[in-house]
């Protein structure tokens, strides 16, 4: 067997251990000792790398991310900052047909900007909102599917513990994969809202009313809103505005929530424990898969298997779109299957490299030229008559700016510039995409996260009930994914 | 063919040392041997790890060949820290040459768990910040990151806030602000975009402000299962030569990075020898905290500098 | 008796890996503001003034090599996670297909696989432990701070230990549970 073949066997191997019930990240490590036992003809290679791989793994700067956020999320939970969130958008919201609902989508997209993580959203929110629906009349199965739609807005409104990954596999920019990751969560917040209310309008039994709060009563809950508003500015804001990195962002973050726990009494010893051993669960839950994704994505490098295969589909000649739309599609189905950290972690490796190597026509050089030329030329006050006449000449005959001109008006846009900022933006545009369609994954049946997670605070509602329910939003979600491919904009314009 | 080396390196294959120095030494091995041994090539760490895990690596087997930093595992290899000290190399040819010399003659103990093929350090060290840097005043308080022990040393020394951060960091780091500026050869400025990142770029006339030590190494057991035949291909393709060759590309690489930033109307400002001497002087401590670091560890550091200096005088002369 | 002190020792490690991880979060915010204030001291406003340049000699800045202290800690905050995570079930599985299998078929698919589990932390420990071995041998140490990397693998080391130890306890009750019949250990979630 070559290792090409040891490589393509690894994977009907892998899922065939998955769907047996192993841990996902105990299938990847064991694949992928044994893969390497394989591919190198004895056991050196594969033990001599866990000399030092665990230790690696685990100690890594950019990863410890994800326990400070983590924690972070407990702490905004136990300073009532879920509540506030809900209370707040309850009261603006709640009078509305299906208000109650939309109020909880909008509380969830609240909390996700303080929280990395789609399964602590959910749960956070599902403990605050559920009581509340159920108290207004909303259908159990309705009320369930909203609440764990609600919660994919976790990873997808920044900070997001999936993007982080991604960013690390990609060797990508965290800071600008957050920031690309806003308007499409804003968008999918704004297509659950759209949902409820298409549902409402098909199941008028399916939500109760109440009459409308007083204004005054409603800015007094938007008041109490703050500290959310205080961490999310500091935390988010602090990256972009270049005090500190992302890990320094997460740690600051998590202590300033903390600070406001303990300030109104919803930290103590007690709960701090608590806090330590859900967190411990969760952090170790996704090392471990981080951990086995490394020992078999190393296995697979030695295979070549990665490598042969974008070379394999860019020879085939597929149109780049088809090979994205497959891949997504290919995601998606999975997505109902496995969880979405450890689809990224087996899949990104084998996927980016194709995606790489494709050319989606993101950015056009002279496109690119034009814009700054046209901005240069607006500031530019000093510039010889007919310099200025060449250039707006060429712009509009629509033809490339040569090097000495672009010099005469400060600017720099050459084919290499153009192409890293089509790497760039491949990458970033990708992840997105990727991001929402596991996401999506985490609310599909059979296997969704999300519904489980909530489904379990109320027995009293059958898993049916949730899946049809959860229809409506699974429909959102595709119809934004599909918007999201036709323009690529709304994904890279803030960047 | 018979054998399969497998090169594993932290940089991405279109990077310099990759391009210029790893492909051309792999390639002539591959031609010598009339094919009977392949280099594969794995870069950006693609058999998985961290940098600064190549050297066990290598000595575990986990790679055939690696090309590392010394200075990514500190205290492993402190002989050849003589070549980290500040204003100590003028060439990177002569003390690419005289590191080879020094190798075979004192350091062969340090590094016994592998087969060295090749020892060699990069152009002049600099720095590259978003102020002008001139004097050694000039450095007080700014945040920079250090390449290795020795440049943070240096950079504390100098009264610089010395700031680690793995090298992918750098350019997120500048542009943030979390950084003030770097230490790095001009070589790599460009797959950092550093020129668009800072304004001012420092270098030196005369000695470098700082260098950083390279090894090429094999697995041991590896090279000593090769035929006879086969080992000469590799010995032959390594050594004195190579090492030179591996320090002058790497140093003449140099040149087009300084005109890219050029290019981008930064400001390079060079510090003449004579003005050097202010900075020698300041970064004088670092000589004596090394020396005594080495007496402690068994090593006359006054010995190895004399040697090291006396050896790239014969090779410049 | 045995599950209560692998019980106790998982959450011993648990709460030992909170309070680091919670130190390194402390850390980290006390270094962005030496950061910060060091900038602020060297601003051209204050830079030369007797405050600052006292309080710059106190050594105002960024914590040295905060970065590798969280890289170090991070390590043992990991493992330490793990025995409380493979006590409670807490990794993720897909359990779709298997679930129509029955309890008796699904009994033993846990018990091979947390057998399975339990070698593969024992093997990481062991590895872990040569891994610390050739640290200490060589003498490599961190670059900035210059404390030796073993001591950060011995820390980890330790929570390994103690992850294959509750593997293997985990393994043996599995195993118990298929061959009793007797439910030992409370499934996943929720705990
Ligand atoms: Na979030
Ligand atoms: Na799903």
């Amino acid at each position: 067997m070559s290792d090409l073949e040891i490589g393509l066997y690894s994977f009907p191997a892998l899922l065939i251990m998955i769907f047996l019930r192993v841990p996902i990240g105990l299938a990847m490590f064991v694949t992928g000792l044994v893969g390497l036992y394989l591919v190198t003809g004895g056991n050196t290679v594969a033990l001599s790398r866990l000399k030092n791989e665990t230790y690696s793994t685990f100690s890594s700067y950019s990863l410890s991310i994800v326990p400070m956020f983590l924690l972070m999320g407990h702490f905004a939970t136990l300073g009532g900052m879920s509540s506030a969130l809900f209370r707040a958008a309850e009261g603006f919201l709640g009078h509305r047909r299906g208000g109650v609902a939309m109020a909880s989508i909008g509380a969830c997209a609240g909390f996700g900007a303080i929280c990395g993580s789609s399964l602590a959203t959910a749960a956070t929110m599902g403990r605050v909102a559920l009581p509340e629906l159920k108290r207004y009349g909303y259908e159990g199965g309705f009320s369930q599917a909203t609440l764990a739609a609600g919660g994919t807005l976790g990873i997808l409104i920044p900070p997001s513990v999936v993007l982080v990954i991604y960013a690390i596999l990609t060797e990508q920019n965290i800071a600008k994969l957050f920031l690309a990751a806003f308007v499409p969560g804003l968008l999918a917040a704004l297509g659950y809202v759209l949902a409820i209310s298409i549902y409402v309008r098909l199941n008028p039994d399916a939500a109760g009313t109440r009459p409308a709060i007083p204004m005054g009563e409603r800015l007094k809950r938007l008041g109490a809103v703050w500290p959310v508003l205080l961490v999310f500015v500091s935390v988010v804001g602090g990256i972009y505005g270049g005090i500190f990195t992302p890990t320094e962002a997460a740690a600051v973050g998590a202590l300033g929530t903390a600070l406001i726990a303990l300030a109104n009494g919803g930290l103590t010893g007690k709960t701090l424990i608590e806090s330590f051993m859900v967190t411990a669960k969760s952090t170790a839950m996704i090392f471990f898969i981080v951990l086995g994704a490394a020992i078999y994505n190393g296995f697979l490098a030695l295979t070549q298997v990665p490598q042969e295969m974008s070379t394999w589909v860019v020879s085939q000649g597929y149109a780049p779109i088809t090979v994205l739309l497959v891949i997504l599609l290919f995601y998606l189905v999975f997505g109902c299957l496995m969880d979405s950290l450890s689809m990224i972690l087996l899949t990104v490796p084998i996927f980016f490299p194709v995606i790489s190597a494709l050319d989606f026509g993101l950015v056009d050089l002279i496109t690119m030229q034009h814009e700054a030329a046209r901005a240069a030329l607006a500031s530019v006050t000093d510039l010889a008559p007919d310099v200025r006449a060449e250039i707006e000449a060429l712009i509009a005959a629509g033809a490339e700016i040569p090097r000495e001109l672009q010099r005469a008006i400060d600017i720099r846009v050459t084919e290499g510039v153009v192409n890293r900022i089509a790497a760039e933006q491949t990458a970033i545009w990708f992840g997105i995409l990727v991001l929402i369609v596991v996401e999506v994954g985490l609310i599909t049946p059979p296997v969704g996260m999300n519904l489980f997670v909530i489904n379990a605070m109320d027995k009293a509602t059958p898993m049916l009930q949730t899946y049809k329910s959860v229809l409506y939003f699974v429909g959102s979600d595709i119809v934004r994914v599909g918007i999201l491919v036709a323009f690529p904009a709304i994904t890279l314009f803030l960047l | 063919q018979d054998v399969t080396l497998k090169l594993h390196q932290f940089l991405p294959a279109q990077a310099n040392v990759p391009k210029l120095i790893l492909d051309v030494w792999a390639d002539s091995i591959e031609a010598a041997s009339d094919g009977r041994i392949e280099v594969e090539r794995y870069p950006s760490m693609q058999l998985g790890g961290r940098p600064p895990e190549l050297m066990d690596q290598v000595i575990d087997g986990v790679a055939d060949v690696v090309w590392t930093v010394v200075g990514y595992t500190p205290g492993r290899f402190p002989s050849t820290e003589v070549f980290e000290l500040p204003f100590m190399v003028t060439d990177a040819r002569a003390a690419s040459a005289a590191y080879w010399q020094m190798y075979e003659a004192h350091m062969q103990e340090e590094f016994a768990d592998v087969h060295i093929l090749g020892t060699w350090v990069h152009g002049p060290g600099m720095i590259h910040a978003n102020q002008e840097i001139t004097t050694p005043d000039d450095m007080q308080g700014v945040k920079i990151r250090g390449a290795t022990r020795q440049v943070n040393t240096l950079l504390e020394t100098l009264g610089a806030t010395p700031v680690g951060m793995p090298v992918p960091a750098i350019p997120e780091a500048l542009s943030k602000g979390v950084i003030d500026g770097t230490t790095i050869p001009w070589e790599v400025t460009g797959a950092l975009k550093v020129p668009e990142l800072v304004d001012y770029h420092t270098e030196f006339e005369g000695a470098h402000f700082y260098n950083v030590t390279f090894v090429l190494a094999m697995n041991k057991g590896v090279y000593d299962g090769l035929p006879d035949d086969l080992k000469a291909v590799v010995d032959e393709n390594s050594g004195l030569e190579f090492s030179v060759f591996a320090g002058g590309t790497q140093s003449d690489a140099d040149g087009p990075s300084r005109e890219a930033a050029l290019d981008n109307g930064n400001e390079i400002v060079t510090v003449s020898e004579e003005a050097a001497e202010a900075w020698r002087v300041a970064a004088q401590p670092v000589y004596d905290k090394w020396l005594a670091e080495m007496t402690e560890l068994g090593i006359d550091g006054q010995a190895l500098i004399d040697e090291a200096r006396q050896l790239m005088a014969d090779y410049e002369g | 008796m045995l599950g209560r002190i692998v019980e106790a020792l998982a959450r011993l490690l648990a709460l030992l890996g909170g309070l680091v991880l919670s130190a390194l979060i402390i850390m980290t915010c006390l270094s962005i503001t030496g950061r910060w204030l060091n900038g602020v001291l060297h601003s051209d406003l204050l830079e030369g003034g007797v405050l600052s340049t006292w309080l710059l000699a106190l050594g105002i800045g960024p914590i040295n090599g905060d970065f590798e202290l969280v890289e170090a800690g991070m390590a043992f905050v990991i493992f330490a996670f793990l025995p409380i995570t493979q006590l409670r079930s807490g990794h993720a599985s897909v359990d779709i297909f298997t679930a129509r299998l029955g309890v008796t078929p699904n009994r033993w698919l846990a018990a091979l696989w947390s057998v399975l589990f339990a070698a593969i932390l024992i093997l990481i420990s062991v590895q872990l432990w040569a891994g610390t071995e050739a640290k200490m041998r060589y003498g490599e140490t961190t670059y900035l701070i210059q404390f030796p990397i073993w001591w950060a693998y011995a820390a980890a080391l330790v929570g390994a230990c103690v992850a294959a130890v509750t593997a293997i306890y985990v393994a043996l009750a599995r195993v118990a549970e298929v061959v009793t019949g007797a439910t030992i250990l409370a499934d996943g979630a929720d705990q």
